[in-house]
This record gives C-alpha cells, sequence and structure tokens, in this order.
C-alpha cells in the first residue's frame, strides 16, 4: 500500500487513477533521469521530502511526495494553510534543497542545475516582492534585466504586459499607490517578462476581492494560452476548480490524491447531496428515505435532512413519493454535486480552511 | 479612555521589554557617550613630540641651548606628566623635514652664539588642534623658569588654521559613514524585509552579481556623499586645495574608504533582521569610531585605552589622511601607511561582507 494513503478508509479507486496520473513509473533514482524525462512530463517529482529542524521541534513540511505535472497543463496544488504547499514550490523553484528524494524540471534536476531551472521558470510568491517605491514600469524593467530578456524586445514586451493587465495608463505610477488586485496582476505578468517555460503562482489571490480575483483569474488562463505550464498553489477550492485542469491535494506534507476536478468528484461513493428543508424532521421520515434505493444516506440537520445517493436526479421521484406518504410539507429543495471541498473533507476528513490544525482526527464522511 | 490607555501602555511596555537586545543599546548607549565622550574631549595632552635644534654655525652648544633641552624635556604642568617628549636634531633642516612630515608636532630652534637678535624661533604644525598653542605656552613657561628673556618668534608652518577647518575634514568621513550605515543599510534590511532579494534568488542572476551590485551601488552613495560634503565642506571653512594632484587623492582616499565601509554595511545588515537591533549597533559604531577617529580632538589627549582603538579605527586612518592633504598638502609618501591600512581594511570587509551576505541567501 502505498504510505500516502495512510489514514484514509481504503479505497481501490483513487488507488489506481493516481497510478494512471503518474504516467511511467521512475521510482529508482536514476542518474540520467531528467535528460529523457522531457516528454509530456515538465516536472517530475521523485519521492521528495523536506524536514525542518529547529531547536523545539522537527517539522516535516514535505513527506515522501511523488508526482509529474503534464506540459501545458494549469496545475493546482490545494491544501489548508501549512500543508507543505509553498514549501514544495521553494523547492521546485529552487529556494530550498529537498532532505532527500529528486524533482527535475523540464531536463534539469534540481540538485544539479538550478540556475538553468531559474532561467526557464517564472515566479509569483506569496508575498509581494514588487518594489513599491518604484513605477510599474520601472518594475517590469528591473525583472526583466534580472532575467535576462534582451534590451531591444525589453520595452515592447513591458508596454505589452501592462496592455494585458490593463495598467498601460498607471505605468509611470508609483507600485505603492495601486491596489491589491493591481499589484497582483502586476507581478503575475511580471514572472511572465522572459516567457517562461512553468510559471509558479503562490497563492494568487490571497487576500482579493472577488472582482479582482475574477481579473486574476482571466490573466492567469491567458497566459496559459500562450503554451505556459502553469503551477498554482490554493486554498481555494473555487479557483482551483475554475482554473486546474488537474489537481493535487496535499495535507500536512503528504500528496492525498491527484486527479481531473471531474474524477475527484468521483472518488466520493455517496454521489450527489439533496437537502430538503422541512419544518419538522422524524425519525420515520429518514428511516423510510434511507429505505428507498441508491441512496446511501439520509441524516437530520436542524431544518434540513440531507440525503445522499448516488445519482441525485434519478432518486428524487421516489424522495417526493416519500414525502407524500408521510404528509411532510417541503420547504425547500436543493441537490448539487459534490465539492472539491467534499472531496478533501473525505480524504482528509478535515475542512481546507481548518488551517494546520493538528489535533483534527482524520475521518470518514459519508 | 482609561482602559484603552492602559491596554496601549501596556502593550507598548510589553514590546520594550520583549527587545532585549535594543534596550540594552538604548541604556548602554549613554554611558558609552559619558566613557568615550568624556574621555576623548576631556584628556589632558601630555607627551607632544617636539623636536629642539641649535642653529648653526658655529655648532658649539650654548648654556642657554642645554639648560633649554633639559628644561622641556621635564617641563610638566601642575601635576601632569611630562607635556614634551624631546628629541634633539643637529641640524636644523632635518628637524623641520621630521615636522613637515608630521613625525614631531614643532620644533624649538635656539639661537647660536653669535646670534644678534638671540631670538629663539619656533615652528609648530598648525593643523592640529589644541596641540600649538600647547607648545607654545610649555616653551615659554620653560624658558621663563630658566630666567632667560628671549624674544620667542612662532611660526605655524601651516598658518592660521581654524577649528573649523579642522574639524571640517573630520565631517567629510563622517558623511561617508552616515550614508551608509543609516541610509544604506536600513534600506538593505527593509529590502530583505519584504523579500526583494528572495526575489532575486528565482531568477538566473548569479549570486555574486547580487551582492556586486549592491555593494557598488552603496560605495558610488557613499563616495559621492563624501565628494559633495568635501566641496560644501570646503567652501564654508575656506580649505584651499593646493593642486589637482591633491584634490585625486582626496578622491582616491574617499573612494577607499566608501569601499570598505559599504562591505561593512553589507555584513552588519545581514546579520540583523531588524531593523532597529541594527540602528541601535550602528549609532553604537559610529559613535566609537566617530570619538577615535581624531576628527574631533587630537588622539594624542586620549587615555591609552582609547587610543588603541584608533589604531584599528579606519576613521582615523581616513582623517589622519584627508587632513594631510587637505591641511598639510603632503603628499603620497606621507598618506601611504594610511592608504595600506585603508586597503587592508577594505579587504577584509569586503570578504566579510560577501561572506555574511552569502549567508541570508542560503
Amino acid at each position: 500500500m502505498d504510505p500516502q494513503m495512510n489514514g484514509i478508509p481504503g479505497q481501490e479507486e483513487p488507488e489506481k487513477r493516481r497510478a494512471g496520473a503518474y504516467g511511467q513509473d521512475h521510482g529508482s533514482a536514476d542518474q540520467e533521469v531528467c535528460a529523457v524525462s522531457s516528454g509530456e512530463n515538465i516536472i517530475q517529482i521523485d519521492h521528495l521530502t523536506k524536514i525542518f529542524r529547529d531547536k523545539n521541534r522537527i517539522v516535516t513540511a514535505v513527506d515522501d511526495v511523488t508526482f509529474t505535472v503534464k506540459r501545458g497543463e494549469i496545475f493546482g496544488l490545494l491544501g489548508p494553510n501549512g500543508a507543505g504547499k509553498s514549501t514544495l514550490i521553494r523547492i521546485l523553484t529552487t529556494l530550498l534543497a529537498p532532505t532527500s528524494g529528486t524533482a527535475c524540471v523540464d531536463t534539469y534536476d534540481i540538485a544539479k542545475d538550478p540556475e538553468q531551472i531559474r532561467s526557464i521558470i517564472g515566479v509569483c510568491p506569496q508575498n509581494s516582492t514588487l518594489d513599491v517605491e518604484l513605477t510599474a514600469y520601472d518594475n517590469l524593467e528591473f525583472y526583466g534585466k534580472l532575467v535576462n530578456v534582451s534590451e531591444d524586445v525589453l520595452d515592447t514586451r513591458i508596454q505589452k504586459l501592462l496592455a494585458m493587465v490593463g495598467l498601460s495608463d498607471r505605468a509611470q505610477m508609483p507600485v505603492g499607490t495601486f491596489s491589491g488586485g493591481m499589484k497582483r496582476k502586476l507581478e503575475i505578468v511580471r514572472a511572465f517578462i522572459h516567457h517562461p517555460l512553468i510559471l509558479f503562482l503562490d497563492e494568487p489571490t490571497i487576500g482579493l476581492d472577488p472582482e479582482s480575483r475574477r481579473e486574476v483569474w482571466q490573466q492567469i488562463t491567458r497566459l496559459n494560452d500562450e503554451k505556459t505550464t502553469i503551477i498554482l498553489t490554493t486554498h481555494y477550492m473555487d479557483e482551483a476548480e475554475k482554473l486546474c485542469n488537474r489537481i493535487a491535494f496535499v495535507d500536512k506534507g503528504k500528496l492525498v490524491s491527484l486527479d481531473t476536478v471531474d474524477n475527484l468528484k468521483q472518488l466520493i461513493p455517496s454521489g450527489d447531496i439533496i437537502e430538503i428543508g422541512c419544518d419538522v424532521i422524524t425519525d420515520a421520515l429518514v428511516d423510510a428515505i434511507s429505505a428507498i434505493p441508491k441512496v446511501t444516506s439520509a441524516e437530520a440537520k436542524k431544518q434540513k435532512i440531507v440525503i445522499r445517493a448516488k445519482n441525485g436526479s434519478l432518486v428524487m421521484p421516489g424522495i417526493f413519493a416519500t414525502f407524500e406518504q408521510l404528509a411532510v410539507p417541503m420547504r425547500s429543495i436543493s441537490i448539487r454535486s459534490p465539492s472539491l471541498e467534499d472531496v478533501f473533507i473525505y480524504l482528509t476528513g478535515r475542512k481546507l480552511d481548518d488551517g494546520g490544525n493538528e489535533t483534527a482526527q482524520p475521518q470518514a464522511q459519508g | 479612555m482609561i482602559r484603552g490607555a492602559v491596554a496601549i501602555f501596556k502593550r507598548d511596555f510589553k514590546k520594550f521589554l520583549g527587545n532585549p537586545f535594543v534596550l540594552v543599546f538604548t541604556l548602554l548607549m549613554p554611558i558609552m557617550y559619558l566613557v568615550i565622550f568624556g574621555n576623548a574631549m576631556g584628556g589632558t595632552i601630555t607627551h607632544i613630540p617636539i623636536g629642539v635644534v641649535q642653529e648653526g654655525p658655529p655648532y658649539t652648544e650654548t648654556g642657554l641651548y642645554v639648560n633649554g633641552v633639559e628644561e622641556l624635556r621635564y617641563f610638566s604642568q601642575a601635576d601632569n606628566p611630562r607635556l614634551f617628549d624631546v628629541t634633539v636634531y643637529t641640524d636644523e633642516e632635518i628637524a623641520k623635514r621630521a615636522l613637515g612630515d608630521a613625525l614631531i608636532s614643532g620644533v624649538v630652534v635656539f639661537p647660536s652664539e653669535i646670534s644678534k637678535d638671540n631670538m629663539v624661533r619656533l615652528y609648530v604644525d598648525s593643523s592640529d588642534y589644541m596641540t600649538p598653542t600647547l607648545i607654545e605656552s610649555g616653551v615659554r613657561g620653560a624658558l621663563a623658569r630658566l630666567g632667560a628673556g628671549n624674544t620667542i618668534m612662532v611660526n605655524k608652518i601651516y598658518g592660521d588654521i581654524k577649528y573649523i577647518q579642522f574639524f571640517g575634514v573630520g565631517v567629510i568621513v563622517m558623511a561617508i559613514f552616515m550614508t551608509t550605515m543609516m541610509g544604506g543599510g536600513i534600506a538593505l534590511i527593509k529590502d530583505r524585509e519584504m523579500g526583494i532579494h528572495e526575489g532575486y534568488l528565482v531568477t538566473p542572476v548569479k549570486r555574486s552579481s547580487i551582492i556586486l551590485g549592491m555593494i557598488s551601488s552603496g560605495t558610488v552613495r557613499a563616495f559621492l556623499a563624501g565628494l559633495i560634503i568635501f566641496v560644501v565642506g570646503a567652501l564654508i571653512t575656506g580649505v584651499i586645495i593646493r593642486s589637482m594632484e591633491d584634490f585625486l587623492l582626496v578622491l582616491i582616499v574617499i573612494f577607499i574608504a566608501s569601499v570598505g565601509v559599504t562591505s561593512l554595511m553589507v555584513s552588519i545588515a545581514s546579520r540583523f533582521n531588524n531593523q532597529q537591533e541594527y540602528a541601535s549597533t550602528t549609532a553604537f559604531f559610529n559613535l566609537i569610531l566617530f570619538m577615535t577617529s581624531g576628527a574631533f580632538y587630537p588622539t594624542i589627549g586620549m587615555p591609552d585605552w582609547l587610543r588603541w582603538i584608533t589604531v584599528i579605527n579606519p576613521e582615523w586612518y581616513s582623517v589622519h589622511a584627508l587632513r594631510s592633504i587637505i591641511l598639510r598638502g603632503q603628499g603620497l609618501s606621507v598618506i601611504a601607511p594610511d592608504l595600506i591600512a585603508l586597503l587592508i581594511f577594505s579587504a577584509v570587509a569586503i570578504l566579510l561582507g560577501i561572506t555574511t551576505y552569502r549567508r541570508t541567501l542560503e
């Protein structure tokens, strides 16, 4: 059994799917593994572990993680705060050396060729590193020089990027006068100034208002259209769901699951969630509904009865009939597919915004 | 209202006590001022090196000369140690050359047997503060004790140099230190806090380029500050630069000092994550180095333990070199030891700066 599956109720399905996502097996730490990996996969991570030690405690921020990222996709690392997403990004962007394991970025090994990797990646860290005293133009120009954009294309590229994020008229204003959303967009295009193969975005929309978030999302999609692989970390479900081709769930340093959004949702065996509001909920009602074929569970929650069923729309007539039989009036009905958050809770027993709450015990919810 | 005030009081006080480093330094500062400033400024100047010589020919020693040398050798004011360290020269020209090279602070020339006016001539290094006056009164006192009625002719070899001119040279060095330590260091720590340095690390820019860029920008800033203060100071204090060569020498000294101080700043700033701690430490450094630089007051008047600091104080060498060039018009031959000391300091500082800054990048 894969160590990453520890603590999760035995499920064969995700196991199989994840094995498929790996593509090929590269368990052996071959010296030349990076050179031959330049096909479909742009990033290969192999049993990567990072342990931080200080006086008081030892923290395993990344715990034996193995996965690959495909060329040209938007790849999401999703997990609560403190799950190890940023540490993983910092290792892949050569800011940190792993304690053990290997990782390849394009054809380069993070341990051997950090300088080559730095020239093909763009990084937008979680905390802004824009110089607030410089103008938007100067920030881009400065960064462009650091990443070796040649002088003759630099100016046109800066103008193009500023136009892309709608900041052309503010080009000569200090970044300190910008709103949070404008700064974020500027920082994202800054990371793109040398047209990197891979763009790392660490929590790109943290702390932004809904309008700005939407604009940042559009921006990310637009950059992906230019054949750039994008890796983003987030703890927002809607963000991951909207943007990412594939999502890796990370929790407590471990890779919990990795797949497309649709496939991840299939992981929940209980299926859709139907919520029916009614004033009085009797045990008889709950029992009667549980007895309907294809309903996996039914439970009373405050003024609602929460029903889970494999194929929600097909069981609705049966549920209606039961309500009529028992003469219980319905107040509201909602039916929804499980969200990514439901999947995460199902897999880890914790909510995504629980933060790094280590006392939470994994438990299966059905 | 009271509750809010108490809450704010508690918060501020907790932060004050929670930072023992700053606490210690804020308390240490006034004490250091007392000890260093008090000792540097209030010390009694003794053991001033002077030369004595009898004019000639003929070279037969007169009674006045023999007694005069003895008297000067043991002359002291009140209960203080001896005022002079006397060196006897046999040739007036050699003595004057020693004075010109700043090996001694004054030359007393006794008249020969056949002198008509019987005048005692006194040559003093007027580029120094306090010592010319002390030498003059010392020589007068010694002659008075001998009962010799000779007139004394005082010759200030660099003309009348006012205190503002003496001090003005020190201010150039102070400008280099201040702009670098205060301006440059704080900006560097701020950049690091903002993650700008970490941002560099994900770009292909080489680590050596980062350090080179930082040290060179800091050096140019310090150099410009030194140059501006030099020019403005010269206008305010009315100092005249005698030749192009002197001007270039001044620029060289300012430049070497700027490189060294900037590298030292990079090194110190790399060790602190906290602006407050950095500011306390550099204020402390500034105090010690500036006080013992001889910019305010001749280091000869300082107690021995304080004078030892001048040996390793780059500011002392800078002030000494600049004063030699600007006030005395001395050339490379005199300031060569200062330049070598400054070069050693700069080389050590650059190495220190590179290694400590590199460590912050790991």
